[in-house]
């Protein structure tokens, strides 16, 4: 997420102070793309800068945004929050006393499908929301170890289905209870999850989690049915321009984004700045992040116990 | 000729079917007997077959078959009074609306000789026996989930009656998935973890209107059932059967009614799914016929409707325990 990350903040009105990551190899390359320092040490680097945007895995999110805290920088940290309920509280503890702002990157509140059908939501064309569904996969990542490890990533309800634990969450509220069923403890080398939610106000939620697809199969999906109506946006029909070649024609390219505004990841950093300015409330609060992991966690508990979980009174046992 | 009649048409399947019987060569719908004699004889006007005032009339003329489309909780007492007069019964689902009344019904046919089959005519729905026979070549490997809907529009009438229908949605919609997954996989649900809302989504309903059931099977897969009745009256059609594999080697999706064509009519002020897809009522009812020609046992049997319908039962039971249940069911619960 660091490139991801610096190639907006390149497009913000900031300046991009540098780099640091434990393996320097890394931060050179980003240096050398995006511009900035390089700095030998997370303190090196927090002494240059006023915000600190944390990209390492959430094992470590704890150690980094503590000591950015404590050195007066706001903090931007990728989801989930933490690995672990005890860090997320640390963390959040941290913040609140340096008075620094800790933005939890639940970057889906600021994909515009995901927006506008939040918005249908609150014009009540939907009514009252009684079943929601959605679906978030595509093949494993291969890109680096850590999200094979369960232990790191927390597998793929942690770094993938809490991103829609986060938005069901933002459109229907509080969460009771969850069960999940999934292939998380199985050792293989694909994981997947199918996750049911019961929220406060009675509605009934589903969310698939997948790192079981076949390559080239990336896909998103909500449904949302109320007393008025309901609503449906499948990333498999949003495709306005699909581009294929003979055989023989040149390489297939990804396609560029198409507008910078329409941009989840800058429009959640362009987000981010405009709370430090004062006037807007952060759209995610540092207690939505929480809540969230919460909710994953207790899904990944229940796909270990085959039981429901009461989210409310769960707790990690460590 | 093969003569059947028609006992009770509360269903509306009762509609199609008797279409799909007078396509077939050989094959004469003798009458049909409805409780309510308003309906009865609007539908017997609408096809152009006999009415007649008792399903004893109706009987009494000699049927080869009956078809039976009742409120689910008259399919016992309509099943124990064909069975003493015709030989073969084509039930419409789910079979009863408890494990007892379903023994019963399997007892007295068996008692008399009568061949009991149940009506799920998703099984001839021409993708679902692509995806059956794509999955019992093995080409995905060992399957590891199963994600399914049977989504539907709030029917109202009966089916919101529980002394009729036994249950809401859950019980209208679980039994079809439940009856395919069992017929790919030879295998049983063995656990049921189920959300069951009561007037979620239709204000004042007063029966359950959201069904989510998380299941395992006895082949090691899991999977989940949505059974919400979640499309509203402005959906373009009626429902889904979906389902999607998620396999050892890859994946499959299944939406089995996606042969269609979208229709935007003024006149009618909303889109509209039109199927061309292959008609699964005709691939039913040419079954049951075939049954009757060649007097062999049914392809859909009184069993396969009693473990669907455990399911649907354990469902409910699962949500007024908040735990999963173990399948199967004590007998008689």
């Amino acid at each position: 997420m660091g490139s991801w990350h610096a190639e907006r903040w390149k497009a913000l009105p900031v300046e991009l102070a540098g780099f640091y990551d434990a393996d320097r190899t890394r931060a050179e390359a980003l240096a050398a793309r995006f511009g900035g320092q390089v700095f030998g040490s997370l303190d090196e680097l927090l002494d240059r800068c006023e915000i600190a945007d944390i990209c390492t895995p959430p094992t470590e999110h704890a150690q980094a945004t503590i000591a950015a805290a404590r050195a007066g920088r706001h903090v931007v940290c990728e989801k989930p929050i933490a690995r672990h309920l005890a860090d997320a509280r640390a963390m959040i503890e941290a913040c609140e006393s340096a008075g620094v702002r800790l933005f939890v990157a639940h970057v889906v509140r600021f994909f515009p499908e995901f927006a506008r059908a939040k918005e249908v939501v609150e014009s009540g064309a939907l009514g009252r929301l009684g079943v929601v569904r959605t679906i978030r996969g595509g093949a494993r990542p291969s890109r680096t170890a850590w999200f094979a490890d369960v232990a790191q990533s927390g597998g793929v309800i942690l770094d993938v289905g809490i991103h829609d634990i986060d938005y069901l969450r933002w459109v229907c509220g509080d969460v009771e209870r969850v069960f999940a069923r999934g292939l998380t403890f199985r050792g293989l080398e694909v994981d997947h999850a199918l996750i049911t939610l019961r929220f406060a106000s009675g509605a009934i939620g589903h969310i698939e989690a997948s790192w079981a697809f076949p390559a080239g199969n990336f896909r998103t999906f909500i449904e949302l049915a109320g007393t008025g109506g309901m609503l449906v946006h499948d990333s498999d029909e949003a495709r306005p321009l699909k581009v294929q070649y003979h055989a023989d024609g040149p390489a297939a390219t990804p396609p560029h984004v198409a507008s910078l505004e329409n941009d989840p990841w800058f429009r959640e950093l362009q987000h981010f700045l405009q709370t430090l300015d004062g006037g807007v409330e952060p759209l995610v609060t540092p207690h939505d992040a929480f809540a969230a992991l919460r909710i994953a966690l207790a899904a990944i508990e229940s796909v270990r116990t085959g039981k429901p979980v009461d989210v409310a009174t769960f707790e990690e046992a460590l | 000729m093969i003569r059947i009649g028609i006992l009770s048409v509360a269903h509306g399947h009762a509609h199609s079917y008797v279409s799909c019987l007078k396509r077939i060569d050989g094959v004469q719908v003798v009458g049909v007997a409805d409780e309510d004699e308003a309906r009865g004889a609007s539908f017997a006007e609408r096809h152009g077959i006999p009415r007649f005032a008792t399903p004893e009339a109706l009987l009494a003329e000699g049927l080869d078959g009956v078809v039976i489309c009742a409120a689910n909780a008259h399919h016992r007492p309509l099943t124990e009074l064909a069975a003493r007069h015709t030989r073969h019964i084509l039930c419409e689902k789910p079979i009863a609306t408890t494990l007892a009344d379903a023994e019963a019904m399997i007892a007295a046919c068996e008692r008399a000789g009568a061949k009991l089959q149940i009506a799920f005519p998703v099984r001839f729905a021409p993708p679902v026996v692509q995806l059956q026979e794509l999955l019992r070549s093995g080409a995905l490997g060992q399957v590891y989930s199963l994600k399914t809907t049977n989504h539907g529009q709030m029917p109202g009438g009966w089916f919101i009656d529980r002394e009729l229908s036994g249950g809401g949605a859950v019980i209208d919609h679980t039994v079809h998935v439940i009856d395919l997954l069992r017929w790919f996989f030879d295998a049983e649900v063995t656990e049921v973890f189920a959300e069951v809302g009561e007037s979620l989504l239709h204000d004042g309903l007063g029966i359950d209107d959201a069904g989510m059931l998380s299941f395992t099977l006895s082949n090691g897969a899991y999977g989940t059932l949505d059974t919400s009745w979640s499309r509203p009256a402005s959906f373009p059609t009626w429902g889904d059967v979906t389902i999607e594999v998620v396999a050892e080697r890859g994946w499959a999706r299944l939406d089995a009614f996606k042969e269609r064509l979208a229709v935007y009519s003024d006149r009618v002020g909303k889109a509209q799914w039109v199927g061309w897809g292959g008609d699964m009522d005709l691939g039913l009812m040419r079954d049951f016929v075939a049954m009757i020609a060649e007097g062999r046992a049914p392809s859909i049997t009184g069993h396969d409707g009693l473990k669907a319908l455990e399911v649907a039962l354990a469902a409910y039971e699962s949500a007024a325990r908040g735990e999963p249940v173990a399948l199967p069911l004590s007998s008689g619960a």
